[in-house]
């Protein structure tokens, strides 16, 4: 160590420095031992951020596929519209953000309200440009051109929007495209598509749209851009070719589809002289294969202003008037989604049920009295019910049971039922009665291809038990229960789709079909349409009827339309039906207490070969025979091309 | 050969020819090579990042790529000149002229805080002489190295309060000054050499903690009084947020950090394309934010080699400061060791986000003609005083 002149203790300095260099080395540990955990431990986690902020991912929005009906009839397609679009990494900002937004209203007359809303809408991808206005003028395009300085980040382009040629027609059966939400995304509807569905897509929000999204949609063009930390995009990847997606043939026919909601409208139009009637739905499918030809609901709504996913105010206002009651949402498809009490429309359920397992022979006669007790001995607990009129018809048979609507023969059917297979008998002898309506396609969805399909109620024990807490059932099953469900009241509650569905059965012969809507898939490149997918109806059950049981049945529901007594002679009065003949069956389904009654009829026809189904319902809107079958007529007339033009007529009906 | 004997007797002193004694002695003989060899590194590995931090913006705006990196270069060779130039007088010599350093220091602070001084983002840290800009709070950390050495040297390590309170007052007018511009990390720097120059110069453990209290009261009063602006308490908090406001304040930081770790060991590479450096995510990343390239680039094995090589230069002045002949050497080779690690680990330190964010660069690799010509002029008071601990 060299002397230091002039200190006095050449250690201490040395000791000093050796402090100071312990200070330097902890500082070096500490920088080391960070450096490791950025750069060694954690450095995968900061490749993944580093990728992120560099790499864009931009979709171009390919035309969807066109919704046809079964004669190549366009219901959907695409036409190209001028719209406006904001990118959001430019204009960002409240001050900006205004500025834009004031200088575009003034110009578009969009509010710029309704663009803010449009803006901060948390769910579409930052990187996506917002469109806030569709439909825009070649003027007004060009007056934002032209000063394209004055709006930053503002884009006039030609964007693939929906378009309706029939205009509000099977509006909640084809439904309508918007962007996909989070909760979409979520969905196992969403999940596993190739390729994967992401924030900003176009997508099928409700009916055939949703339903078949994957078939639709089509492959986006595919952009990889890497931007440099301004936002500026550096180079441009191409991932992948735009494909537009395919052409979806409908079994609906655009001819059926729109008499039978001319035939809704007027027939609703005529019930609200004498009935609130809010809402009504019909079904047209051929028996034949399953195949749907109409699916109709009334009130409905014009898809065209949900085309470009930005009207919500309209969009509100299709929903219910009130909240907690959805009669007047027009966005029901009641046709599948509606669950009334099918009234004496089910007495095909009941008969079938009796005659296939024997409760009753094709020739039984039973006695149709103004009103029976059950259990017949009487006693503490036994209900008096009565016909829908006191009239005494003395011993009938099967078909005439149907002609005139019976209810007293059905209980009887009822209380045999229920005392051979009453719930508490044990294994496959309980509850048959509940099993055959299952087979015959009720409690549950009919397997339609459209979401949201309702299961309706086929009531049994383990129904009660499940529903106690709602007060039903408040002494547990009670033999009434299944003898009320007979003639189809209670707590049996049926859509119209499974209506026709089993009405189908009977006139098939007793094929029960999951219904289809779905045609064929055609794929268009360039010019030569090739056939990509067809879908077929899938046959869920086989009645347990013989022929003779289900001619018994048939017999019926022909001379409710043509017999002397048929409570719907009167509806079908003038009907070719000599050259048309057309069977069916009246219902009326008593709500509750409320004295409201729901109007059914569902018919096949004709009748000797049976090549369409149509059923009916109306809510609120009386008798079947008064309301729904004028209706049924109507279709019946648009289907073989009657040339009519009376409107609806309400008919005579007193029947239950 | 005849004369030879009788010169050699009068030459000669404890049984060595002066002539030989005054050889072995001379300056040029007991140059640092280690020294100059690391600095050397260090500053060719700085403008070589600084190039590869510039190039892609500069060549996206359409200007010479290689524009930073030709005028580290030209710094470079300016620092050389200084270095030599400094190293060549006797350093004790600067301990007489340590008044007048520092007088001058004060008038050129002041200076820039005058309408001569040049703003640039909202602070008054340069003087515009035309063709370059000079920025006197770099020089005044040496100048206030030199002054507090030059008066720690004479008290020969019998430090008492009264010194303590003249030295303390030696860095407060500089730092407040350089705080008035407003550039609150450098004057952190001159309270890290404060104390550093204390502690070696032979200070007792009751004057540390004196200052201490005197730091607690006079942080407690600044932010009390609201003296700080809002942006300062920010950048100094940001750092400590786990979930920091990515898109102001907690930005540089984000940014800087996903830079590093994405290098991962190995790193992108110089040529790397379409990194967090070329596509221009780290802001500053050329001055203050210049080991975020290093990091991203070249990985961990390259910030190792940076952060070895910073050990090896701050080890060279730890030991020119043990090799001293003379306190005020000592002092002033402790006191650039000290400028040098603090930097070095206040700026690392912040790019990583173990330290709060402020304007230190990094030294000998950020962009920077004061800082280089600085650290050069540094590196020649090391040499001065390495090759003169036997004259």
């Amino acid at each position: 160590m060299a002397q230091r002149p002039g200190t006095l203790g050449v250690d201490r300095v040395t000791l000093r420095l050796a402090v100071l260099g312990v200070l330097i080395v902890a500082a070096f540990v500490g920088l080391f031992s960070r450096l490791w955990f950025l750069q060694v431990l954690a450095s995968e986690q900061y490749e993944e951020l580093a990728r992120e902020n560099r790499v864009r991912t931009v979709q171009s929005e390919p035309p969807r596929g066109q919704i046809l009906d079964r004669n190549g009839t366009a219901l959907v397609r695409n036409r190209l519209s001028l719209a406006v679009t904001i990118d959001r990494q430019v204009v960002q900002g409240r001050a900006l953000t205004s500025k834009v937004l004031r200088r575009l209203e003034k110009i578009l007359e969009v509010p710029a309200r309704l663009m803010r809303i449009r803006l901060n809408d948390a769910t579409v991808s930052p990187y996506k440009p917002v469109v806030v206005a569709t439909d825009i003028t070649i003027e007004q395009a060009n007056a934002i051109r032209e000063r394209q300085n004055r709006f930053p980040g503002v884009t006039v382009q030609k964007v693939p929007l929906r378009t309706y040629p029939f205009g509000p027609m099977a509006a909640v059966t084809l439904g309508y495209v918007g962007e996909i939400s989070d909760e979409n995304l979520k969905s196992e509807h969403f999940k596993g598509a190739k390729p994967p569905y992401a924030p900003g897509d176009i997508v099928g929000k409700a009916g055939i749209e949703y339903f078949y999204d994957r078939l639709l949609r089509g492959t986006p063009q595919l952009d990889r851009m890497i931007v440099n930390s301004a936002g500026d995009v550096v180079e441009t990847h191409p991932v992948r070719d735009e494909n537009p997606g395919d052409d979806l043939y409908l079994s609906l026919d655009a001819g059926i589809q729109k008499v039978a909601e001319e035939a809704l409208a007027a027939g609703l139009a005529a019930a609200r002289s004498e009935f609130n009637a809010p809402a009504a739905a019909a079904v047209v499918m051929d028996p034949t294969n399953g195949e749907v030809l109409a699916l109709a609901s009334n009130p409905t709504y014009d898809p065209e202003m949900l085309a470009d996913g930005i009207s919500f105010k309209e969009f509100d206002s299709l929903g219910g008037r009130t909240p907690d009651d959805p009669d007047d949402d027009a966005l029901l498809n009641r046709a599948i989604q509606a669950q009334r009490a099918p009234g004496s429309t089910f007495k095909v359920v009941t008969a079938g049920a009796a005659l296939g397992h024997d409760i009753i022979d094709p020739y039984v006669r039973l006695e149709c009295p103004g009103s029976a007790v059950y259990p017949p001995e009487g006693g503490p607990g036994s209900v008096l019910f009565r016909n829908w009129t006191s009239t005494y018809f003395g011993f009938i048979d099967l078909p005439t049971s149907l002609e005139i609507s019976c209810d007293t023969f059905y209980y009887e059917l009822g209380w045999r039922m229920e005392e051979a297979w009453g719930p508490y008998n044990e294994g496959d002898r309980s509850e048959r009665f509940q099993k055959y309506m299952r087979m015959a396609g009720f409690g549950h969805e009919t397997g339609i291809d459209l979401p949201n399909e309702a299961d309706g109620v086929v009531p049994d024990v383990a129904w009660c038990k499940r529903n106690e807490d709602l007060g039903y059932c408040p002494e547990g099953w009670l033999p009434g229960y299944t003898v009320n469900m007979a003639i189809g009241q209670g707590a049996l509650v049926v859509t119209p789709i499974q209506m026709a569905v089993t009405y189908s059965a009977i006139a098939n012969g007793g094929t029960v079909w999951e219904p289809r809507l779905a045609l064929k898939l055609v794929r268009n490149d360039e010019d030569e349409e090739e056939v990509v997918r067809e879908f077929r109806a899938r046959s869920a059950a086989r009645l347990p009827l013989d022929p003779t049981e289900i001619a018994m049945i048939r017999e019926g529901l022909e001379r409710v339309v043509s017999g002397s007594e048929g409570t719907a002679r009167g509806a079908f009065a003038g009907f070719p039906l000599d050259l048309y003949p057309i069977a069916g069956k009246t219902g009326t389904a008593e709500r509750g207490e409320t004295g409201l009654n729901d109007s059914w009829f569902v018919s096949y026809g004709p009748s000797d070969d049976p090549r369409y189904v149509v059923s009916v319902y109306v809510e609120e809107a009386g008798h079947g025979g008064e309301t729904a079958a004028p209706i049924a007529r109507q279709i019946w007339e648009g289907i073989f091309g009657l040339d009519k033009v009376t409107l609806v007529r309400l008919g005579q009906d007193f029947s239950g | 050969m005849a004369f030879d004997g009788v010169f050699e007797a009068v030459d000669r002193i404890g049984g060595e020819p002066i002539s030989a004694r005054m050889a072995r002695k001379a300056p040029i003989r007991h140059l640092d090579p280690t020294l100059l060899l690391t600095t050397l590194m260090l500053s060719a590995f700085g403008a070589l990042m600084v190039l590869s931090a510039t190039a892609s913006q500069q060549e996206a705006a359409g200007l010479d790529p290689g524009t930073y990196f030709k005028r580290q270069l030209a710094y470079m060779a300016a620092g050389a000149l200084l270095l030599l130039f400094v190293s060549f007088f006797d350093y004790r010599h600067f301990r007489g002229f340590a008044p007048f350093i520092y007088a001058a220091t004060v008038i050129a602070l002041i200076v820039v805080l005058t309408p001569l001084g040049d703003v640039q983002s909202g602070a008054r840290r340069w003087i515009d002489f035309g063709a370059f800009q000079a920025q006197p709070s770099e020089l005044a950390k040496i100048a206030v190295i030199v002054t507090v050495a030059a008066w720690l040297a004479e008290r020969k390590t019998e430090v008492n309060a009264v010194d303590v309170a003249i030295c303390g007052g030696l860095v407060a007018v500089p730092a407040v000054l350089i705080y008035l511009e407003p550039d609150l990390g450098t004057m952190i720097v001159f309270a890290a050499l404060l104390g550093a120059l204390l502690l070696v110069g032979g200070a007792k453990l009751r004057h540390f903690l004196a200052l201490g209290a005197v730091g607690v009261v006079l942080v407690a009063t600044v932010l009390q009084a609201g003296l700080l602006e809002d942006y300062q308490l920010k950048r100094i908090t940001a750092f400590l947020d786990p979930n920091p406001d990515v898109q102001s304040v907690g930005y540089n930081l984000a940014q800087s950090e996903i830079a590093i770790g994405s290098g991962g060991i190995t790193g992108k590479g110089l040529q790397g394309e379409k990194t967090q450096t070329t596509l221009d995510f780290v802001p500053e990343q050329h001055t203050d934010f210049i080991f975020t390239a290093v990091g991203e680039q070249l990985g961990f094995v390259g910030s190792a080699v940076l952060l070895v090589l910073f050990a090896f230069l701050i080890w060279r002045a730890l030991r020119i400061a043990n090799l001293s002949r003379d306190l005020f050497g000592t002092l002033v080779a402790a006191g650039i060791g000290t400028l040098w690690a603090f930097q070095l680990f206040v700026n690392v330190g912040m790019t990583m986000g173990i330290m709060p964010i402020t304007g230190i660069p990094l030294p000998f690799v950020s962009f920077g003609g004061s800082s280089l010509l600085t650290n050069y002029l540094a590196v020649g008071l090391l040499l001065n005083i390495h090759m003169r601990r036997f004259l």
